[in-house]
This record gives structure tokens, C-alpha cells and sequence, in this order.
């Protein structure tokens, strides 16, 4: 205890002297020092003190800003998405718009009742085959009915139906191997017979051997087919093949003025319409430039029983495109190759695979 | 080692509360003098060396953030421990209820001893005001019967 008392003694004079030289001599440079030392051990105390407890008295405001955040974000994003599918959808049903609106404008040949469809599916491994549309029998779609298309205005030839189910039918397109259609060429008035070849071309055959062919050419549907009316348009010419000397004609290769891949409305040209349906518009065509044409003998196997008539005068675009002046075709059936005639195109079953 | 690492947590952890409480909820300056119950507390509880080294320590702490009177508090602090040191010889300052007699008239007694340091030392007595003054005391009785218990605790468990 004594030792302990001795002890504090010391302690409590040392201390007490400290003390006492501190509050004697404040502006010393020793005391002024020694206060400079003390305050940087503790000052940070204070300062990181306040820092801490300015972070810590802020958390639950700042949770509760972070939770208001967060349900702002899950909603503006929620918005967001709104806004997206608004977006995509206005922007589709633009475009849709924007179609329709041309298409409003074309009208259907005379006698035929049109019905617009949209193309429903399409087989990617039979893209230049077929395609589904959005209509059926319910909306008098028959076998066998012409398929058109809008392009630039005007209305060219698609295909046709070969298969009606209650609300969509199959269109079996130009371009499909099975398909063919009598045409003539506009500069030649040359008779031929298209035909499809699986591919995005299509092969013009039957072109007499004597006539001059040109690239560019307008293929065009003649009074002779069975399905399409006449003058519409299938294509252009986009190469011409060379002679074969074994063949007894030319042939032609024509891009289709449908192209396969951007088809999304169509018009089928319905043969009765539908009960309370009105009667078709009755259209007047521009009157037609007459166009120069060359005297050539025309070769058109299959289109033997051709009509010697013009063209009809049931144009199917508004346009003021030229319509070609043709020419009365012979009937010369050539021998040397087998060819598969617009009948033959007509009596594919459907049903039946390939 | 864990300790001396103790000390040195109890040292700076008491510096921070009382510069918490001070700061964010003292009202009117009235606010319980935590360096001064705990110098109290530890020359009750290990004797007056270790309650005036740590007594110096905070008093020095406190002394920093004053403009003027540098070592006051510290020797406040210092005496203060001394003489529970030499009271516990008299009277058991391991009871709640002579710890908060002497924390009572202890705190009186730094409010008096500042001040007369205050006359001698700046001419002029250094006052806290009427509310610290007449709250603290009370204050730190509330505080060292805290610390006390706590300190039981630890020491039964």
C-alpha cells in the first residue's frame, strides 16, 4: 500500500507539474508543440468521428431513397418495356399501314372479286415453293384462284391457290418447279411458257429460235392462261440463254417481279364473291402506248389454243405503266423437248407429295 | 497483449463517446462528463496511478479542443483520480451507491476546480452555466452507475 501511495505520489506531482508548466507558459513553443502533438493524436478522432456518424445517421434515409429507387427503376423499366413493345408495334403497324395504303390503290381486274391476305407462314426449306396466307373458304377463297402481289404501284402475278382449308389456303408460287403460266414477251410479243425452277428465277421457254431477244425484256401473263388474267406483269428478263441447236426454241431467264422474300400482303382474285359481298369495282385502264413491234414467228406449245386477240384491256395497276401491244401467236408446238404445259400446272393435286 | 489492447480500446473508445454525446446530444451543455466518471471509476476500481495516466490522457483530450487554459482539464482529471484513490482507502467504492456520492461531489468539484483555474490562470472564473452545472452531476451518476454495472458484468461473467 505504501509503495502504492509512494507511487501515486510521483505520478501525481509529474502530472500535476505537466499540468500546471501547461496552463503557466500556454504560448510557450514547447507547450504550443506538445498541444500541436496532442491535437494531431486526436483530432482525427473527431474528424473520422463525424465523418462515420454522418454516413451512419444518413443510412436510413439513403435505404430508404435506395428502396424508392429501386420500385421507381422496377417500374420505369416496366415502362420502359411498355414503351418498347408501343414503339415496335406502332412501328410495325406503320409499315403495315404504309403497305395497305399502296396496295389501296390497286385495284383488281374486271369480273374478278379480290380478297387481301396476309402471308401467314412461310416453310424457310420451301421458301420458293409455297406460303400460307390468313384466308380461307370463309372468305370465299377457291382452288385454283390467282395470287397477286403489290409491287411498285402496281399488281403482278404471285401465284396460286392450290390448297383451301377453312381459314388459310397454300399459295403455290411461280417460282415453285411445278409451277408455269403462259406469257408473252412485251418488245416480241413473243409467246412462251414460264415456268418455276425452285429457285428466284424463273426460265421463259418456247421463245421462237429466230426472234432477237433482249435483256430487260417485261414478261407478262397472256389471255391464254387458265389461272391469271391477262397483262400481269411476272418479270423481267434477266438473261438470255444461248441457243441450244438440239431445241427447235429459245429460252430466257426472268426475275420475277414478286420477290419471294419480302412477300407479306396479297390479293387473291376470287372467282364469286361472298354472299352480301358487293360487286367488284369496275376499272378503267390509261389508255395503253403502242409499242413497236418486230415480226417474228412465235413458237407457244403449250398455249395452242391462244386466243388471236389483244390484250385485254383489263390492266391491273393504276400506274401508267406502258402496257405492251401483242401480237397474234401461231400455232407451232415444237417437238424436241418435253414441256410441261400450263394444263399440267393446273391438274398438280395438292394433296399429293413431291 | 489483449490487455494493453483493451486499455487502448477503452481509452479511445471513451474519447469518442464523449465527443459523440457532446457533439450530437448534449442540450443546453448539459451532457453526462464520461472521461470524468470513467477516471473516477478506474481509480476506484485499479487504483490512482492507472486513473491519473489515463485521467491525463483524456484530460489532455479535452484540453486540445479548448482555446485557452491547456492542461486544466488534464490536471483536473489527475487530481480527481488521485483523491478517489485515496478515498477508496476509506470507503468502498466498489458499492453503486458511495460511487455515485463521490462521482456527484466530484463533478462539482471539477466544475469549481476549472473555474478557479480559470481565475488564476486568465484572470477571470471560468463558468459552465447554470444548467451543466446543476444537470451534469446527475448526468454522471446515471453514467458511472451504467459503466459500474457494465463493468461487474464483465468482470462476473
Amino acid at each position: 500500500m505504501q509503495r502504492e501511495t509512494r507511487i501515486a505520489n510521483i505520478v501525481l506531482g509529474a502530472l500535476s507539474a505537466l499540468s500546471l508548466l501547461f496552463l503557466s507558459l500556454p504560448l510557450s513553443t514547447p507547450v504550443r508543440s506538445f498541444k500541436a502533438g496532442a491535437g494531431y493524436l486526436f483530432d482525427p478522432l473527431a474528424y473520422h468521428g463525424e465523418a462515420g456518424y454522418q454516413r451512419i445517421s444518413g443510412l436510413p434515409a439513403r435505404v430508404g431513397q435506395l428502396l424508392r429507387a429501386d420500385i421507381e427503376n422496377e417500374s420505369l423499366r416496366a415502362e420502359l418495356r411498355r414503351g418498347e413493345w408501343l414503339s415496335t408495334t406502332v412501328s410495325a403497324l406503320s409499315l403495315e399501314n404504309e403497305r395497305l395504303r399502296r396496295a389501296l390503290v390497286l385495284k383488281a381486274p374486271a369480273g374478278r372479286y379480290p380478297a387481301w391476305v396476309h402471308v401467314m407462314e412461310r416453310d424457310p426449306i420451301h421458301w420458293y415453293r409455297s406460303l400460307v396466307v390468313d384466308a380461307g373458304s370463309d372468305r370465299g377463297v377457291a382452288l385454283n384462284d390467282p395470287v397477286l402481289g403489290p409491287r411498285d404501284g402496281r399488281l403482278v402475278a404471285v401465284g396460286r391457290v392450290v390448297d383451301v382449308r377453312p381459314n388459310m389456303s397454300t399459295v403455290l408460287l411461280l417460282t415453285d418447279e411445278l409451277s408455269a403460266a403462259a406469257a408473252y414477251l412485251s418488245s416480241g410479243t413473243l409467246e412462251g411458257l414460264v415456268q418455276g425452277q425452285d429457285g428466284p428465277r424463273l426460265r421463259m421457254n418456247y421463245l421462237n429460235a429466230e426472234a432477237g431477244l433482249s435483256e430487260g425484256d417485261s414478261v407478262y401473263t397472256s389471255p391464254t392462261s387458265a389461272t391469271f388474267p391477262p397483262d400481269v406483269l411476272i418479270g423481267r428478263v434477266a438473261r438470255v440463254n444461248p441457243r441450244d441447236p438440239f431445241l427447235t426454241f429459245q429460252s430466257v431467264e426472268v426475275t420475277p417481279a414478286a420477290d419471294a422474300s419480302s412477300l407479306q400482303e396479297l390479293m387473291i382474285l376470287r372467282a364469286k364473291p361472298l354472299e352480301g359481298e358487293g360487286k367488284p369495282p369496275v376499272y378503267v385502264p390509261p389508255p395503253a402506248p403502242v409499242a413497236p413491234a418486230p415480226v417474228a414467228p412465235v413458237a407457244a406449245p403449250a398455249a395452242a389454243a391462244a386466243p388471236a386477240v389483244a390484250p385485254a384491256a383489263a390492266a391491273v395497276s393504276t400506274t401508267t405503266a406502258p402496257r405492251p401491244r401483242r401480237r397474234k401467236a401461231p400455232a407451232v408446238a415444237p417437238s424436241s423437248a418435253p414441256a410441261p404445259s400450263e394444263a399440267a400446272f393446273e391438274a398438280v393435286d395438292p394433296e399429293e407429295p413431291r | 497483449m489483449i490487455g494493453f489492447l483493451r486499455g487502448v480500446l477503452v481509452f479511445f473508445g471513451a474519447m469518442f463517446l464523449q465527443w459523440w454525446w457532446n457533439t450530437h446530444l448534449a442540450y443546453w451543455g448539459a451532457a453526462p462528463q464520461f472521461l470524468l466518471v470513467l477516471t473516477i471509476l478506474l481509480a476506484a476500481r485499479r487504483g490512482p496511478v492507472l486513473g491519473m495516466l489515463a485521467g491525463f490522457g483524456w484530460g489532455l483530450y479535452l484540453d486540445v479542443a479548448r482555446a485557452e487554459l491547456f492542461g486544466a482539464s488534464a490536471l483536473i482529471l489527475t487530481l480527481a483520480a488521485y483523491f478517489v484513490g485515496v478515498a477508496r482507502r476509506q470507503i468502498d467504492l466498489r458499492a453503486l451507491g458511495p460511487l455515485a456520492a463521490t462521482t456527484f461531489l466530484f463533478t462539482w468539484g471539477a466544475f469549481v476546480a476549472l473555474g478557479l483555474l480559470g481565475l488564476v490562470f486568465t484572470k477571470s472564473f471560468e463558468w459552465s452555466g447554470w444548467i451543466a452545472v446543476a444537470a451534469t452531476p446527475f448526468l454522471n451518476v446515471v453514467a458511472a452507475t451504467v459503466f459500474a454495472l457494465v463493468w461487474d458484468a464483465r468482470d462476473d461473467r
